[in-house]
């Protein structure tokens, strides 16, 4: 059975690491939820972000859900905002395609272009 | 949608959409009467019984900012139900909130599988941080019943300031919510 107390540790272990890194967010993932989103895959998109961050220690990522936004044809679609630069927008995801993205674009820091299908606001 | 579960993350998004704070969702499975019912309550805008009436037809959207011009997700939520021989009933009041109670016949042949119930309360509860989330599932068979309950405000007040998008916290959920998920037997409904 999880506790509250197994939180209690989990908070002092983040602390400690926030401390070291400066708390801040380096990559916040926006994942589109609308109703075509969701038909088309957006579920497994999120899960699987979900489980790199988790299986990968990835301490410095957010990662939230949003309705549609009008790119309807291209969902799922994801957005991968760094601060300080033009924020990444990848279309037709699916969980082969997360995996990649957080490998190369989230660890590496190279955009993976091929899954691109729009940049900046 | 091919699960219940998918159209239950759609539900959960509307929802958020309508500003709601907090959210209840339950899922009961009853065997004795035959029923898999699922309630999600909110304390969002609500609507007015035109807009209520108007979010039925497929043809109504609220999401105006956009091109589209259909809203599938409410009318085909309810057409799966009805498919199942169960019902689809939406109550709102502008200002307190939307209930959604939608019931299922449980052994129904053309009933759609729950789904991956795990996959979408644990994206939604760690997509939208700002919503409390309380999810009660709860197994009926005959007389015994099991049931689970989690709140997500207890664990937000216990983190401070650590995101639920934390290593650690995303597996602390994810356990928990299976757990439940197992011992309110929700797996391979």
């Amino acid at each position: 059975m999880k506790t509250l107390a197994d939180l209690k540790k989990i908070r002092e272990k983040a602390q400690e690491e926030m401390k070291l890194r400066g708390g801040s967010v380096r990559v916040k993932i926006v994942v589109g939820m609308g109703t075509s989103g969701i038909a088309m895959g957006a579920r497994e998109v999120m899960k699987t972000f979900l489980e790199e961050i988790s299986n990968r220690n990835l301490t410095d990522v957010l990662v939230t859900q949003t309705g549609e936004k009008g790119l309807s044809s291209m969902e799922p679609v994801v957005d991968l905002i760094e601060e300080g630069k033009a924020k990444v927008t990848y279309g037709n995801m699916n969980p082969d395609k997360v995996r990649k993205v957080v490998v190369e674009h989230i660890v590496n820091g190279r955009v993976v272009s091929d899954y691109v299908v729009a940049t900046g606001d | 949608m091919q699960d219940i579960s998918l159209h239950l993350l759609d539900i959960i998004e509307n929802s958020v959409r309508a500003r709601a704070r907090n959210v209840k969702i339950r899922v009961i499975k009853d065997v004795g009467a035959n029923l898999l019912r699922i309630i999600v309550e909110d304390d969002g805008s609500g609507m007015d019984s035109e807009t209520l009436a108007m979010a039925q037809n497929p043809f109504y959207t609220s999401k105006a900012e956009r091109e589209k011009k259909v809203g599938l997700g409410i009318p085909l939520f309810k057409q799966n139900a009805e498919l199942s021989n169960g019902s689809f009933m939406m109550s709102s009041q502008p200002g307190f909130g939307t209930v959604l109670t939608v019931d299922f016949e449980l052994n129904h042949i053309d009933r759609m599988p729950l789904g991956n119930l795990k996959a979408t309360l644990l994206g939604a509860i760690v997509g939208h941080p700002e919503v409390d989330f309380h999810v009660i599932l709860i197994h009926c068979d005959r007389g015994r019943e099991h049931s689970f309950h989690f709140e997500t405000a207890a664990i937000k007040e216990e983190l401070g300031d650590i995101p639920l998008t934390y290593p650690d916290v995303i597996e602390y959920i994810d356990q928990s919510l299976n757990e439940g998920i197992q011992n309110t037997n929700m797996e391979n409904v």
